[in-house]
């Protein structure tokens, strides 16, 4: 613990320790120093075995081996660390905890999971502990075309699921295939409607053909409106004082449909497409059916046979967000292999690991390593998959994925590699703030269990 | 058969059989490697002399019998064999969708005779993935711990994970009796869509699950007396009507064979611990991931569990790492226990479980030991099983690094001494489609 400032410099080798100079709030102008460090940038400096990091405003405003730390900052001594971006997961339902499905449709465009955010799931903290900073949070997989996500930070100790949002995030929707709308699965005795891989392929295409004639009654009418606004004065009379017999008649506005709203804005480009997909026939069928509709896939999610259909995945230019190694627990799931991540890649693929699992998200950084011994892809790509890859996938790669200089101070600091077996998280930070510490977090125990114990 | 195909069967016979005999019984010896001996201690750059199907030496200086096939053990690190305690591998293919590949459990509350090897599908796909990995020796047990689980769910088998029919499989049947301890707490499950909860207030529920569980618990009790008589009776050479559910119930009544209940919260492992102490039962506690908060009962009745590593803590207001630090825990009360997958397609991830474990504070050969020769004594079977030490069985593993690193391989699975295909789907997937344009 120590001042930048100041002779009584402590090293602490075996907890991280943070002293703020000054006042103890973390103002905006105040200027956080992470100090002897290695760190994972992630981006063009690769690693830098000893460095510094500052943070101002909730940006980093430097990084590297020779950054002076000005005075009155408050150090973060992180030598014998390894400090990295935060971990990024393409695929949560954290925080919408009874709120991840709305079942009831086949088509729920028009629900967001923004509307059903809670800040205050515990989980946030959980994952925190292991590194997450940002997730994307998406409606579940009940419905060919599900509900609007959410990508979010996980800014532990917000009042609200908006404070949650990650600004400038592009918006984004779930689609899914196979089983889980199908609901073959889950469900006995009456099912919905679609039953079969072919009913899944008919309600997209059924529901796009609808989306497309819907954009086209909006686009005349913008350009009815257009045309109006063209002809200048005339279109209203007022010019000619509000009196004029030959104003043009405003065109009805067509009626609003929220759900053909959200199709509109995926056949603008606006709106990502994150598409849960198991099988190489259904991966196949949705990009045909997005050529034939003229909408791109963003990611293909889970997409555990991708590695059958890598090269036309790659062509479509969608990405893929997969699980390490899990297979079996369904049919759909049956040749799912621990090397689709590798193959996927080595196609041209942009790949990221996710968790689907407030479990699982707790260790994403070591499913990343899994990359390494299933098929051999590189330390640093592998690393890549939980940070920078799902970034881009998500396109919010300017802000966070990596550690540059403007981007936010979204940060991880493990004990060792984060591929090590003997790492863990020791501190976690998002738009600069330690929202998870360790050593904090451990000494707090022993106030709970004493509150507890009640021994007096 | 024609006579042409029986003189050409006849012929490859010749030709292959006196190959696959020398191959399948020469003595292996591996030179020159990390020995992880586990009940030994670390041996470098060490020599391990294979006959007969046992470790017939381990150390430095070894002579290697004549016609010893060698294995170059540079740079490598041999392991005892992956010991996963707690598995249903074998016993179902595809547990959501496929329920026709699933036969963990049986209908009914009381299976004690329902026994997993007669039952085991020696051409699952799952074992040469666990196999390759590392897995050569599972717990497969009846009864899941998703539900749907009897009450007593039947008996267990220690298998190793390649055997051309069932009891190929199967090293030792029975193992132990599988049961379920009635929770007491009340469960309202969201997880599946809208609660299916009936109109009751939580008091309401609590209630009901005490009477259910007490309920039960006499019933279990009963069952045990009834087959501790029946077994007695047998045994004086009492003629008997045959009663195969107390004959097999029996066997974990008069304490032959220890029972393993499946117990989570802190009240479930203490009631388990006081039935099997007044029922006179060996008990083992499986799932137990509250038996951080259990360490001086465990202890002080020598209850053994077996736990998994990854999950989430049970309550919300537990440390976030409180599943991960279960096993330091128990280590430092000097509670025994065997991390586990509880699982069959994932289990190739026993060594990645017990890395979690170290990371939060197990020591390392702890955490190894846990996977090899902990189960292997929670389960009866470490005269043969679970370390590197003459005379035991010649099951191990050859890896290109540390075994709880999420970037190393297995390279060599020894079985029975005998070195067994890596060959598995995945490997066939890969390299089916790696290439493709």
């Amino acid at each position: 613990m120590k001042k930048a400032n100041s002779n009584s410099a402590v090293f602490l080798g075996a907890a991280l320790a943070i002293i703020i100079a000054g006042a103890p709030s973390q103002a905006q102008d105040e200027v956080t120093a992470i100090t002897n460090a290695k760190i994972m940038t992630v981006g063009p400096a690769g690693t830098i075995d000893k460095g510094t990091i500052l943070i101002k405003g909730g940006k980093i405003t430097a990084v590297g081996a020779s950054v002076v730390v000005p005075p009155g900052a408050v150090i973060i001594d992180a030598a014998g660390r390894v400090v990295t971006p935060g971990i990024i997961d393409a695929h949560s339902h954290t925080a919408v905890e009874d709120g991840v499905n709305e079942c009831t449709n086949i088509v729920t465009a028009e629900v967001r999971v923004e509307d059903a955010l809670d800040p205050r799931d515990i989980s946030i903290y959980r994952q925190l502990a292991g590194g997450v900073t940002t997730a994307n949070v998406l409606h579940g997989s009940c419905n060919s075309i599900g509900g609007q996500n959410a990508t979010i930070k996980f800014r532990w100790g917000a009042e609200s699921g908006a404070a949650l949002l990650f600004k400038g995030a592009p918006p984004g929707i779930k689609f899914a295939l196979g089983e889980n709308p199908k609901r073959s699965s889950f469900t006995t005795g009456t099912r919905r409607y679609p039953a079969t891989r072919m009913g899944v392929e008919v309600s997209i295409r059924d529901a796009f053909l609808e989306a497309k004639a819907y954009k086209k009654e909006w686009d005349d009418y913008d350009a009815s409106l257009k045309a109006g606004a063209s002809a200048g004065p005339t279109r209203s009379g007022r010019s000619a004082g509000g009196l004029g017999g030959g104003a043009v008649q405003r065109p009805p506005a067509p009626r609003k449909i929220l759900q053909m709203e959200a199709l509109k804005e995926i056949l603008e480009g606006k709106r990502l497409v994150h598409a849960h997909s198991y099988r190489a026939d259904e991966i196949l069928m949705l990009i045909d059916v997005a050529n034939e509709m003229g909408f791109k896939i963003a990611t293909f999610q889970h997409v555990l046979e991708g590695y059958k259909v890598a090269t036309e995945i790659a062509k479509h230019g969608a990405g893929a967000s997969t699980f390490s190694d899990w297979w079996a627990y369904k049919m759909e799931a049956y040749d799912a292999i621990p090397y689709n991540a590798a193959i996927m890649a080595s196609h041209g693929v942009l790949v990221s690991f996710n968790s689907d699992s407030d479990e699982l998200a707790r260790r994403l950084y070591w499913e990343a390593a899994k990359a390494v011994r299933y098929g051999g892809v590189s330390e640093d790509e592998a690393f890549k998959m939980v940070t920078l890859n799902p970034a881009k996938q998500l396109k919010i790669d300017k802000w966070v994925g990596s550690i540059e200089v403007g981007k936010d101070a979204d940060l991880a600091i493990f004990k060792a590699h984060p591929f090590a077996p003997d790492t863990r998280v020791e501190m976690t930070l998002v738009d600069g703030k330690v929202l998870f510490d360790r050593s904090k977090d451990v000494a707090a125990r022993k106030g709970v269990a004493a509150t507890l114990g009640g021994g007096q | 058969m024609s006579r042409s195909s029986f003189l050409a069967t006849l012929a490859a016979l010749v030709l292959t059989a006196p190959v696959a005999v020398h191959a399948a019984d020469a003595p292996i010896v591996i030179t020159g490697a990390r020995v992880v001996t586990v009940s030994g201690g670390i041996l470098e750059n060490a020599s391990i002399v294979i006959q007969n199907g046992k470790i017939s030496s381990v150390g430095s200086g070894l002579t290697a019998p004549a016609g010893a096939r060698t294995i170059d053990g540079r740079g490598k690190t041999v392991y005892p064999g992956l010991f996963d305690g707690l598995t249903y591998l074998g016993l179902a293919e595809v547990t959501q969708g496929a329920s026709g590949t699933v036969d963990m459990n049986e209908t009914g509350d009381i299976n004690p005779h329902a026994k997993v090897w007669v039952a085991l599908h020696p051409d699952s796909e799952l074992l040469p993935v666990a196999r390759a990995f590392g897995i050569t020796t599972a717990l497969t047990a009846p009864g899941s711990a998703q539900g749907g689980a009897s009450l007593i769910a039947g008996q267990s088998a220690v298998i190793r994970t390649v055997g051309d029919t069932p009891s190929a499989l199967t090293v030792k049947g029975p193992i132990a009796m599988h049961m379920r301890y009635p929770s007491g707490a009340p469960v309202v499950d969201f997880s599946q869509g809208p609660p299916n909860v009936e109109p009751k207030t939580f008091e309401q529920r609590v209630l009901e699950r005490k009477k259910n569980q007490e309920k039960d618990l006499a019933r279990l009790k009963g069952l045990i007396e009834e087959a501790r008589a029946y077994g007695e009776g047998l045994s004086s050479g009492a003629s008997l009507k045959v009663d195969l559910p107390m004959e097999a119930l029996a066997l974990a009544a008069s304490g032959k064979i220890p029972v393993v209940m499946r117990a989570n919260a802190e009240a479930d492992i203490k009631g388990a611990i006081k039935f099997a102490t007044d029922n006179k039962l060996r008990l083992i506690i499986a799932g137990a991931a509250e038996a951080w908060r259990c360490v001086d009962d465990l202890k002080k009745n020598d209850v053994a569990v077996l736990i998994g590593v990854d999950q989430l803590p049970t309550r919300e207001a537990d440390p976030y790492d409180a599943a991960y630090a279960n096993a330091a825990t128990l280590h430092k009360g000097g509670v025994r226990f065997a991390i586990v997958t509880d699982d069959a397609s994932n289990s190739r991830n026993l060594p990645l479980e017990a890395a979690m474990a170290y990371a939060y504070g197990l020591p390392r050969d702890a955490a190894i030991r846990a996977i090899t020769l902990s189960p292997a004594e929670i389960l009866g079977v470490a005269s043969n099983l679970g370390s590197i030490e003459p005379g035991k069985t010649a099951t191990l593993i050859m890896t290109n690094g540390d075994i709880l690193d999420h970037r190393t391989n297995v390279t060599v699975v020894i079985i029975d001494g005998k070195e067994t295909s890596l060959e598995n789907k995945h490997q066939r997937l890969y390299d089916r489609y790696k290439a493709r344009p």
